[in-house]
């Protein structure tokens, strides 16, 4: 008992030594960062402790728990991508130009503008049924019959069912749809439709060739309904057969863009006029000069 | 009943807590510091009024103290003092140097006036301890930054401090008692 006792004794003026000893020390620290050489030394660690430790452009705590610093990473993501799209945009204006040249002078055919409508997803369908959607825009918006709707990610679909003010858009993920596709790079061309497991299938492939993994599908513009060009999505390799992976699904913002479906009028709905003949007017005026004849007197 | 059980849960957490010894008492004042101090870094505005926030190592360095001069304590304090330092960006050792200093007088303190722990000294002690460290506090702050710093928000934290104090102050009682002098009816 006696030996504990003693040892406690002698431990207790060591600690407080050493407490003085830590406080001599911690002032001689803060005295040696009085001269500059020695505080430029120290800066650098400072500096990069400080950065770990208290960073204002480290997101804190409280910002990562209220999801302020996801908002802010995806602003600062959404910023990168508008000022990489303003580049894109005026190499897009003198591409443009350079084409409305290039089309003048070959005399080319152009494709009419196009004007599109875009609607709210009201309501989504895709149970066991048809795949669909319902969109807040019908005939008194704008929306013509047959039109088909895109969004970021490319073709949705096409309005099946068009109201005053709100159309049924039947999704390319539809196992009913029928898409004309072609690859963007092998430039094959095949018909698209949907599948139970949300890829797309391709069929009446050609004999020859075959899409290359990891291409873009895009629309022919075979049949007249959608117009060339348009994304649909891209090849994929699933249990050794090529689908389609739909661009669609990559952006689910909730809207769609209805655009106008492509509608070249076929050559019977409007015939070629017959030039009248140089014989039927000669006609055409003989019969009429002898009712002047008949009526000299008239004014 | 819902009461009763709510006795059980807390009477079975003080229970703990008085069988808890001085290593886990310590390791849980030093996670309850650092994260008092990780949330401080955080901006600090409600309603778009500027938060003041307490110095939770001087809240420990008062109640560590008062069980006595130990070395973990201090190896604690003085790591806490560096991370103080370089969130703050005050000079190396600064916070190292008053928390040390809050610790042993803290220690001093007990020693000479508290070994009954009184609920006046209790009360009380803090108070001069809290004032001494905000005013090393703003003595090296302005010797650091070359002229007389502000005083109300040091005031301001001493008071929040001090109700942080009034708050966790058990937490940060390691369970031992400097040994009451001989003679008295403790």
């Amino acid at each position: 008992m006696a030996r504990v006792r003693g040892k406690r004794l002698k431990g207790r003026p060591l600690r407080r030594y050493a407490l003085f000893i830590a406080l001599a020390g911690l002032f001689g620290v803060l005295l040696l960062q009085t001269s500059p050489r020695l505080r430029a030394m120290v800066d650098p660690t400072r500096a990069m402790a400080a950065d770990q430790l208290a960073s204002s452009a480290r997101p804190g705590l409280w910002d990562q728990i209220t999801g302020k610093a996801a908002r802010e990473a995806r602003i600062r993501e959404l910023e990168a991508q508008v000022r990489e799209l303003t580049r894109y945009r005026s190499v897009a204006i003198s591409m443009a130009a350079r084409l409305e040249a290039y089309e003048e002078m070959l005399n080319v055919m152009g494709e009419p503008p196009v004007r599109g409508v875009t609607a709210r997803i009201t309501t989504e369908t895709n149970g066991p049924f048809r795949e669909a959607i319902l969109v807040n825009a019908g005939r008194l918006q704008g929306v013509e019959e047959g039109a088909y709707a895109e969004n970021e990610g490319g073709l949705v679909g096409r309005v099946v069912q068009l109201g005053e003010r709100s159309a049924r858009v039947l999704l390319v993920t539809d196992f009913n749809s029928r898409v004309p596709v072609m690859g963007e790079a092998s430039g094959l061309r095949a018909i698209l439709f949907g599948d139970r497991d949300d890829l797309g299938t391709l069929t009446d492939l050609p004999e020859r060739g075959d899409f290359i993994l990891g291409e873009r599908v895009l629309t022919s513009g075979e049949g007249g309904i959608f117009p060339r060009g348009i994304v649909v999505g891209e090849i994929v390799q699933r249990g050794g057969t090529l689908r389609v992976e739909f661009g669609m699904r990559d952006s689910q913002g909730g809207f769609v863009r209805l655009m106008p479906s492509m509608k070249i009028p076929t050559p019977e709905a409007f015939p070629v006029q017959e030039a009248p003949s140089e014989e039927t007017e000669t006609a055409a005026s003989e019969g009429a000069e002898p009712q002047g004849a008949q009526n000299p007197g008239a004014p | 009943m819902a009461r009763r059980r709510d006795q059980g849960a807390v009477s079975g957490i003080s229970r703990l807590w008085r069988e808890a010894g001085p290593t886990s008492r310590l390791i849980i004042g030093f996670l309850m510091v650092a994260l008092v101090g990780i949330v401080g870094l955080t901006p600090k505005s409600l309603f778009d009024q500027e938060l003041v926030w307490p110095y939770a190592a001087l809240v420990a360095a008062v109640g560590w103290g008062r069980s006595g001069v130990a070395f973990r304590p201090m190896v604690l304090l003085v790591i806490l003092g560096v991370a103080q330092d370089v969130s703050a960006y005050a000079p190396l050792g600064c916070f190292g140097f008053i928390n040390l200093s809050v610790f042993g007088l803290s220690a001093a303190f007990s020693r000479a006036f508290d070994r009954e722990r009184a609920p006046i000294i209790s009360m009380a002690a803090p108070v001069v301890l809290y004032a001494i460290a905000f005013s090393l506090v703003w003595l090296l702050a302005s010797f650091a930054s070359g002229h007389v710093v502000q005083v109300s928000p040091l005031i301001s934290a001493m008071v929040v401090t001090y109700v942080m104090h009034m708050l966790m102050a058990p937490v940060f009682d390691l369970g031992r008692r400097i040994v009451p002098l001989t003679g008295s009816m403790v």
